[in-house]
């Protein structure tokens, strides 16, 4: 959504909306503390029931083909992709905003390098880049690949943005009667990251929640007894047709973890690289 | 001749407070009526209620279009009234992603119920009337590309190719430099006359009533004050109000005595045969010293190269020859870092409303300069916030509120505060006035004066007003074309003005005196 696109909404509907998604996240925070309470069974525990039980009273989500329970498994799955989300923001946040930010502020040519560089990466789909970033550095680094894959954009996005700051009349003036470049830095990062500090890191959780479980998914990430949603759906692909529990509520959890990140943004998009 | 609009008692009531008190006016086919006071005056209620915009307020009393029936003025959408609108300084009226040109013909198609080819060639049209007003393909940029007197001229075209029976005018000159505002002034009767539209003109100076002439409606608290024609209030104001209000702005003394000889305070700028212009033919340098405590203006149009003289003396653009020394440091051979040290002695008070960061908070902005150069306690911060603070009547506001919240004369205001608290050699002081009514003028001159007095700056006054540069300063350079046209005392180049351009920066704030008579009561 554009600056323009935003202004459509009124700022009493965006903290009702910024409102609604960070009580969703709470409450999703709060059943991952009480994982162990929700989940009747460990991780990866199979035969605890008749394969492909529908849900039930005894097995609200049903079970899987092996006989797990759907509802531990998704409870330790929904644990284990926060976590790695979790990772993969600050590794986005560090490697993508505030790299950028500081970039902009470069000697000569240096900063201009980088954000050239950087904007090649991220025309390059996130998704392929941490498949690339899997690949060169290994499965165990699929988390950091996640991060590393959303910085690009973030990176250029806070470059741009430290630039156009930087050429503001105010930072000008300041310049003019002595007030040094770290206090203007200092300046613009408290004022950037205390009024928009949520709201990118809102919508980087989403974006780096559905690269971990994409590339999961495609069997690049998360390896058993540490299943994560999307390593849950890609094995439930079999019976998927025949049990639509085995993947549809692993899938239900992912889309509302992803929507209340993205409400919690009040679905802003930012400003477009 | 029957009015071509009536407003009988009309009352504004806003937020539980009342905005327009039982006001009645009745406009005249081609006449010309100020309402003259400070902002929340009434005047804007008054503009939007003619203009037929909804307000969020309960509204009172009735309007009538020539001998038509009398409408309820909160129901009242202009219907029957052929209306302009020229925008305020602070408004935004076109959108950033359009060109002005197909802005102004979208404008202009509605208005006359023409195709916008049509529409487009109107506004040329326009344009051509208009002497001095760029070409038609000037326009054809984005907003943002063009200067405030280019989007001036744009607006002026685009309400004439209109051809109102009313405009109405939210004081669209006060952001023009004196000698554009008086041409512009000029212009808006020379179309009057022309189109006979009425024109309601909102006003916060008393200079642009001079200009304007017509009938004056000072407002106050949404109060009428005073009414009657400027050839009675220019001179004898029945209402104190009135008095002050006319006495408040700068003005142009023509008889002012030649200030005594230099004080021998040290000198914060030494200039020594500085070429500060490229490529200008043939070269010019300058000469010159400036003592602490004493004032010295640029005066000119903006271009003239004012800023490009005021940036070579901080060091904020390489200079082609010559020394500048400033606080006895030659400039000249100091790395960035050092140059940015020395700076640090600098001050800026600017009519620019983007000097201050908007995102930062009163008491943050005040006291950078301390906290940026200076490792103090606290509490020796605190002091120096609240005594400055104190100083320029702004202690009373909460210390959390940003910047952009503030109104554009707590913002000057605090750009002074800001000043004070960093105890600076010299303070470059850019059109402080710009934008502001007579009041806050006032107000900012006389602190102004108070810092110079009390904290001793050398000031640099940068203007293109030069009641401005005489209310500040006592030296003054003429600049034109890049280069410096005059200089001397101010007291004698307003006497006996040689340069004329110099002449003309004069004559458009000569006081007392009005353009030709525009038509009244059509």
């Amino acid at each position: 959504m554009s600056a323009a696109a935003e202004t459509r909404v009124s700022p009493g509907l965006r903290t009702a909306i910024r409102a609604a998604g960070l009580s969703g996240l709470a409450l999703i925070a709060i059943a991952v503390s009480l994982t162990d309470v929700i989940a009747r069974a460990p991780a990866d525990a199979v035969g605890r029931g008749p394969p492909l039980t529908p849900p039930s009273a005894a097995f609200p989500f049903g079970t899987d083909i092996l006989g797990r329970d759907v509802l531990s498994e998704t409870a330790h799955a929904l644990t284990v992709t926060l976590a790695n989300s979790g990772a993969a923001l600050a590794v986005a946040l560090a490697a993508g905003g505030f790299a950028g930010f500081l970039a902009a502020r470069l000697p000569f040519r240096s900063g201009f390098v980088l954000r050239w560089a950087m904007g090649i990466f991220a025309a390059i789909p996130a998704l392929l880049l941490a498949v690339l970033i899997v690949g060169i550095g290994g499965r165990d680094l699929w988390a950091v690949a996640a991060g590393l894959a959303a910085a690009p954009a973030g990176f250029v996005r806070a470059f741009d943005r430290a630039r156009r700051l930087s050429a503001a009349p105010h930072a000008e003036y300041a310049r003019a009667s002595g007030i040094p470049a770290s206090t203007l830095l200092k300046r613009d990062l408290v004022h950037e990251f205390r009024d928009t500090f949520l709201s990118i890191a809102a919508r980087g959780l989403a974006a780096v929640a559905i690269t971990l479980s994409t590339v999961s998914f495609f069997g690049f990430g998360a390896v058993p007894p540490h299943r994560d949603l999307g390593l849950m759906i890609a094995a439930a692909r079999p019976t998927y047709l025949a049990a639509w529990w085995t993947a549809g509520f692993p899938a239900l959890v992912l889309v509302l973890l992803i929507l209340c990140a993205r409400l919690a943004a009040a679905l802003e998009e930012g400003e477009r690289p | 001749m029957s009015a071509l609009v009536t407003l009988d008692a009309v009352s504004v009531r806003a937020r539980g407070e009342a905005a327009l008190e039982n006001f009645s006016l009745a406009i005249a086919p081609g006449e010309t009526v100020v309402l003259l006071g400070e902002p929340d005056c009434g005047k804007d209620e008054i503009l939007q209620l003619l203009a037929g915009v909804p307000l969020k307020a309960e509204i009172a009393g009735t309007i009538r279009i020539r001998d038509g029936q009398a409408e309820r003025a909160a129901r009242f959408r202009g219907r029957g009234l052929r209306t302009a609108y020229l925008a305020g300084p602070y408004a935004q009226p076109f959108s950033p992603h359009a060109s002005v040109a197909a802005q102004a013909a979208r404008v202009i198609a509605r208005k006359l119920d023409a195709p916008r080819p049509s529409a487009r060639a109107e506004f040329g049209a326009a344009l051509e009337r208009l002497a001095g007003a760029p070409p038609l393909a000037t326009f054809d940029a984005l907003p943002g590309a063009l200067g405030p007197e280019m989007l001036a001229w744009g607006l002026f075209a685009a309400a004439f190719a209109g051809t109102p029976d009313l405009l109405l005018a939210d004081d669209p000159l006060s952001r023009l430099s004196p000698t554009q505002a008086r041409a512009m002034a000029a212009l808006l009767q020379a179309e009057q006359k022309r189109l006979g539209f009425a024109l309601v003109y909102a006003a916060m100076s008393t200079e642009v009533v001079r200009w304007l002439g017509g009938r004056i409606v000072v407002l106050r608290h949404g109060k009428v004050v005073e009414e009657g024609p400027l050839s009675r209030l220019a001179t004898a104001q029945a209402h104190a109000y009135t008095r002050t209000l006319f006495r408040a702005a700068p003005s142009l003394t023509l008889d002012a005595e030649k200030p005594r000889s230099q004080s021998r305070a040290e000198p914060v700028l030494q200039v020594h045969a500085l070429e500060w212009r490229k490529n200008l033919e043939p070269r010019e340098t300058v000469t010159f010293e400036l003592r602490r405590g004493r004032a010295l203006a640029f005066v000119g149009e903006k271009g003239s190269g004012r800023h490009a003289l005021m940036r070579a003396l901080l060091g904020l653009e390489r200079v082609e020859a010559g020394h500048v020394v400033l606080d006895a440091v030659d400039i000249g051979i100091l790395s960035e870092g050092m140059l940015m040290r020395l700076r640090r002695r600098v001050a800026f008070v600017t009519g620019s409303d983007e000097a201050l960061d908007p995102r930062m908070l009163l008491w943050d902005t005040v006291t950078e300069p301390l906290r940026a150069h200076l490792r103090l306690p606290r509490g020796v911060i605190a002091e120096s916030r609240e005594a400055a603070l104190k100083r320029v009547g702004m202690a009373g506001l909460k210390g959390d509120v940003p910047v952009a919240a503030l109104s554009p004369f707590d913002r000057r205001r605090l750009q002074v505060a800001r000043a004070i608290v960093g105890a600076p050699l010299l303070a470059v002081i850019d059109e402080p006035f710009h934008g502001l009514d007579a009041f806050a003028q006032s107000v900012m001159r006389d602190l102004l004066r108070e810092f110079r007095e009390s904290e001793g700056p050398a000031f640099l006054v940068i203007t293109s007003d030069v009641a401005v540069a005489q209310a500040l300063a006592e030296d003054a350079f003429v600049f034109a074309g890049g280069r410096i046209v005059e200089r001397g005392s101010l007291a004698g180049i307003v006497k006996a003005p040689k340069a004329p351009q110099t002449k003309r920066l004069i004559e458009a704030v000569r006081p007392q005196e009005t353009l030709s008579p525009p038509p009244s009561g059509g």
